[in-house]
Order: C-alpha cells, then structure tokens, then sequence
C-alpha cells in the first residue's frame, strides 16, 4: 500500500486512544524484551569476565609441572620429589612431534625488589624469550624479554603492573630504571600489565621476570625446573600431545605411568571449552526463556488486538462502508499490531541497553577490571531482535485481522 | 434509470428461512429525491443494504447505472460503494477518535486521494454545510445535527451518484430533523443529487418527492408528491 502519513497517524491515534490498555499489552512485549536482552547482556558479561581471565593465554598450551609422586615405582618409594631439567624440553622437542613451543619456566617466591626507597615482595620469574607464544604479555611499557637477553644472560627484567605501581608509585615509565631484585639488580625492560586469573607460579602482576638462564645461574638451580610449558601445533590433537608428554616424562624420570599427581599437565584447551559450553548452555537457556517470554506478551496482544476488534466493529464497518477493501482493514489491523510490538520492543531495546550499559560501566570502574567489561549486547543481535518483533507483531495481528477482515459492513450496521 | 431494480429477492436463512424481499421491482432516475416507506419488518431495511451494495440478494437483477451489481468480490464492492453511494445513518456513523474533516476525508483517503487535495476537498464540503468553525471538532463535541452535517458532508465528498439516507432524523429533534430535511432537499433542487431516504416517518416522506411504500417484501404503492401533501405530516415543517 501505498506511504501515508495518515496511516501512521492513526495507528497512533488508535493506540493513543486507550493508554492503560496500550501500556498493559505492550508491557508484556516490553517486559519479554527487556529480559531476554538483559538475560543476554549479562551473559555476555559475565563470558567477558571469565574470559579475562584467560586473556593473552594461548587456547592451545599445555603446561607440565613436577610434583611429589604418590605411588611407588621403579625400586623407588613413593613421595618422592622430582625435578624437570633442560633434556627433557630437548627431548619432548625430538620425540613429540606435536608440540610446537616448548620452554621452561621457574619461580621464586617472596623476594624483595626494591627501587629507592619504595620495596616490594614478589615473585621472580625465569622465563625464555618463547613463552611469549603460551602467554602474549601486554605490555605497558618496554618490551619482553627476547633471544638476546636469554643467550647473553642479561640482566633485564620485565615487571608486574603491581611491582611497578609499588616501586613507581608516580606512574614514570620505568624502563632503564635499575632495580633491585634480592641482592642483584636488573634493568627494567618492560611493564607487563596483565592481571589474567590463569595464572602459573603466581600472579603476573606481582612478578619480576628475568631470563630463565640467568636464574639458573644466579640462584644455583642447577639445571632443574618445575613447570614446561608448550603449545600444540595448529591442527595436533592435544590428548594424543598429553599423553605422550606423560608417557615421556614418566620412562625419563622413572615414575608410574598412571601417577597423574607426579606429573600435572593443564590443558587450557580443556578449561576453554568448558567455559565455551558453559556459556552456550547458558545462551540457549537464556534464549529460550526469553523467546517464552516475548510469545507469552506476543500472545497477549494477539489477546487484546482480538477484544479491539470486536469492540471497534462498528468502526470498522463504517469504514467497509464508505470504501475500504477487506485488505486494507487487515494492513490496518495487522500494522497497528506491529506499531504495538514495535514500540514496546523498542523501549524494552533501550531500557535494557541502558541497564548493560549501566552495570557495564559500574563493573569496569572496579579496581580489578581495568580493561572495559562490557555486559552490551551486539548491533546484530538488536537487529535481529527488531526483526523478531516485526514477526512476532505480524503473528499476533493476524488472528484479530482475519477476524476484522470478516466483519461486513451490514453487521456494523446491526450491531446497533 | 440510475437505479434499476428487477424481480430482487432475498431470504434470510435462520432456524426459520425469512423471505424479506417477495420480488421487487423498482426503477429510480437521476436526480430523483425518493423515500422509502415502510413499518418495521417490511424489509425497507434489507431493500436499502441491497440498494447500498452492504448485502447481496439471491435472485433478480440490480443495476447502478447500467452496471449490474451481482455476485461482487468484497473489494470490489468496496471500490463501487466508495465511488457511487454515498451514506447517511440514523446514528451518524462517524469514528470518533478523528475530528470532522478527518471524518470527511476518510472516503478518500480509502479511494487514494492524496493527503493535501484530501484535506481541501473535506475543508469545501464542511464550509458549504457550514461547519468550517467545526472542523477540527471531535463527534462528540458536536450536537446531533451538527454530526448528521459531517456524516452528511462526508457522503457528498467523493461525489457520489447515489445518497442513500437510512432514518436520517432518527436520532434528532424536529427543528434539527427540518433542517436537515431541508437541506437533503436543497442539495437534490440545487445539485441535481439523487437522494433516496429510507424512513418509517411520515412526515419525512412528506419531504421527498416521490414516496415509495414498500409492505410485506413488494414495492406496494408508489405517491407522486410534488406537491408535499401526500402525508398528514411534514407540511409546515411539522415532522414529529
């Protein structure tokens, strides 16, 4: 049919005519957008807190740690402590085709950095140039450790976005700065800002990292390490890499096949996909309340649109008498249907985008979550949720259409 | 003939199959200003459904200027009494959430006249009936005869060959009833307007020219009245 303002006007007049029951049908469109959007958004949210926590992190690292053994094996007893050392990265390199990095890491706990007269006590870490592919720092300042520093054993460090706003409490960029780590001292390199949930041999932020190299050498380690971390090649299957990492390790370090305690391996390709299907499950629940929802209001207009009908008979044969085609009553009728929807989804867009953004900027203001946290829902997903409506505005008119459409101009003339 | 009717019959089919209208026979010119008489239950009601193309018959022939009206879809049913009939109710008929000259303008709106020349066109009607200060009025804050005036303007808008008036004075007073006799009379005198009145009041016969008694489902006798004395009612606007 053709534009006409007067078509909008007045569906907008016949909406505008009977407010309270407009607002009650309409609250029910409203109310089932507003909570399947929230619903959402929330959901969104919170996958976007949880990912945090994972961020930077490889979807495809496997890290191995030595730990006391607790089954006899071999001649020997059990709680027997173990170390890794740098033959077995040699070996898992030659003989696990799978693996793509692999490269050590190593900790020290409680050590005081000091810079002038502010300390701090952290963690040092030893790491190589490589483990920048299991975990990408973000760097605030500087840059990471490279081949380099690891081959020369240079006395650089890059710290912790808490180690730096402790020893430079002014926010400077400490690069080139020297501090003091335990009794050496090291030039800061770079700032690390990540503050992630996974985390191995403690926080990042709370970490001093130095070439791994130049640990062993300084703190007598003696070759030996607790943790490998690696990551598959694209395409490998991580179970198969795991499996024969332990089988490997446990030949080289005579420990029982079947001790999973003496080797932990963490597959983070694992964590991820419990928490990808975690949030599907979530998504389809929150999907499907929120479609019941908007049915139900979608229903209960078709409901009033049926009690409009029968009560605009009069109306509506007037019209049919002066000219209207059957067709043109049912657009009419249909569109008004669609403007109710449509207005009361809208609204329901906005208050819920509101509300996410609200909580969004509320969640991000907290200390912890530096990064913006954002609990909005996507351009598309509003889109597609417009369309929902237009469907769902269709749907409910169609019935009370129908019955308008059948409405002759004579049983108007009769309902006197 | 503009308005020819042939042998029309029609039966309700209820529990009881009611025979309304026994074979009616009935030709109207251009320009005639006619009333249909009858009591309740003569079927003068059912004779003006058909007339205004609201209701179908099931047998015979009705023809609108030669064109034959039978078996129309709903749509273009709607189209010929939008362009040919237009309406005047006992109870106005107007939709009361739009003001006068929206009323007016409705028919076109429905025949897709544009929004500007609608507009003008209703404002014209309205004037000449002489609401222009009602215009933009709501029906209910008008009085009876004012909303037969706009129900009236809005069957003269769309120049139809036909003004089919169902009780018009019905729901007013006799001093409104006169006017608005008088003036269905000067739009038939001075526009040459075919009016056909379907009343069961005597003295609003006695305004037509020609006063058909229909009794029982036929056409009984058929009054010239020219000279406006055929009823005991009606004469020095005495309606009621």
């Amino acid at each position: 049919m053709r534009f006409d303002i007067d078509r909008y006007k007045e569906i907008v007049d016949t909406l505008a005519r009977n407010r309270s029951r407009t607002l009650l049908t309409g609250f029910g469109i409203f109310w089932g957008i507003f909570m399947l959007l929230i619903m959402l958004g929330g959901g969104n949210g919170l996958k976007a807190i949880l990912s945090r926590n994972f961020a930077g992190f490889t979807s495809n690292a496997v890290i191995v740690g030595s730990s006391r053994t607790t089954k006899p094996y071999g001649g020997f007893k059990r709680d027997r402590y173990w170390s890794l050392d740098k033959t077995d990265i040699e070996a898992i390199k030659t003989l696990v085709p799978e693996s793509d990095i692999v490269t050590m890491m190593d900790a020290e706990w409680g050590g005081a950095i000091v810079y002038g007269e502010n300390s701090y006590s952290g963690i040092i870490k030893g790491l190589t140039h490589e483990y920048e592919g299991v975990e990408a720092p973000q760097l605030m300042f500087g840059r990471f450790i490279n081949e380099v520093d690891c081959e020369q054993e240079r006395k650089v460090c890059v710290i912790g976005k808490r180690v730096w706003s402790n020893l430079f409490p002014d926010g400077e960029d400490p690069t080139g700065k020297y501090i003091k780590v335990k009794d050496s001292y090291f030039q800061v390199i770079g700032v690390d800002s990540r503050s992630g949930g996974i985390n191995i041999s403690g926080s990042s932020d709370q970490s001093v990292v130095i070439p791994y190299q130049l640990m062993n050498k300084l703190y007598n380690k003696g070759g030996k390490f607790d943790i490998i971390c690696l990551t598959a090649k694209p395409g490998a299957d991580s179970e198969v890499l795991q499996e024969k990492i332990r089988g490997l390790l446990s030949r080289r370090h005579t420990i029982a096949p079947d001790d999973k305690s003496a080797i932990m391996i963490l597959d983070t390709k694992k964590v991820f996909t419990i928490v990808d299907n975690l949030f599907k499950g979530v998504n389809i629940l929150v999907i499907l309340v929120g479609l019941g929802t908007l049915l139900a209001g979608a229903i209960g207009v078709s409901n009033i649109m049926m009690v409009t009908v029968k009560e605009r008979t009069t109306e509506i044969g007037i019209r049919r008498a002066i000219g209207a085609t059957p067709r043109m009553i049912l657009s009419q009728i249909i569109t008004e249907s669609i403007g109710l929807t449509i207005l009361a989804g809208m609204l329901g867009i906005l208050f819920s985008v509101l509300i996410l953004w609200a909580a969004g900027s509320v969640v991000s203001s907290m200390p912890d979550f530096s990064s913006g946290i954002s609990f909005q829902i996507g351009f598309w997903t509003g889109i597609l949720v417009l369309l929902m409506l237009v469907f769902l505005g269709v749907l409910a008119g169609l019935a009370p259409a129908l019955r308008a459409m059948n409405i002759k101009p004579v049983d108007a003339m009769r309902d006197e | 003939m503009l308005i020819e009717l042939k042998d029309v019959n029609k039966t309700y089919f209820g529990a009881q199959p009611l025979h309304v209208l026994k074979g009616i026979n009935l030709g109207i010119e251009r320009g005639e200003f006619v009333s249909i008489m009858g009591s309740s239950g003569s079927g003068k009601s059912t004779l003006l459904n058909i007339l205004g193309i609201l209701d179908n018959y099931d047998s015979g022939e009705y023809r609108i200027g030669g064109k034959l009206i039978w078996d129309l879809s709903e749509s273009k049913a709607a189209e010929y009494r939008n362009k040919m009939i237009g309406f005047i109710f006992q109870s106005y008929n107007l939709i009361s959430f739009k003001t006068a000259v929206e009323n007016v303008e409705l028919p076109l709106f429905y025949q897709g006249v544009s929004r500007h020349k609608r507009h003008e066109m209703a404002m014209e009607y309205i004037e000449r009936l002489g609401l222009k200060d009602w215009a933009g009025h709501y029906p209910n804050e008008m009085s009876g005869g004012q909303k037969q005036r706009v129900a009236i303007s809005t069957a003269l808008v769309t120049k139809p060959d036909i003004i089919l008036a169902d009780e018009p004075t019905g729901a007013l007073d006799s001093k409104t009833s006169v006017e608005i006799m008088d003036l269905l009379k000067e739009l038939n005198e001075r526009e040459k307007l075919t009016i056909i009145v379907v009343t069961h009041e005597s003295g609003v016969a006695n305004y037509t020219n020609k006063i058909i008694h229909i009794k029982d489902g036929v056409i009984g006798q058929i009054d010239e009245n020219r000279s406006h004395d055929a009823m005991r009612f009606g004469s020095e606007g005495v309606l009621k």
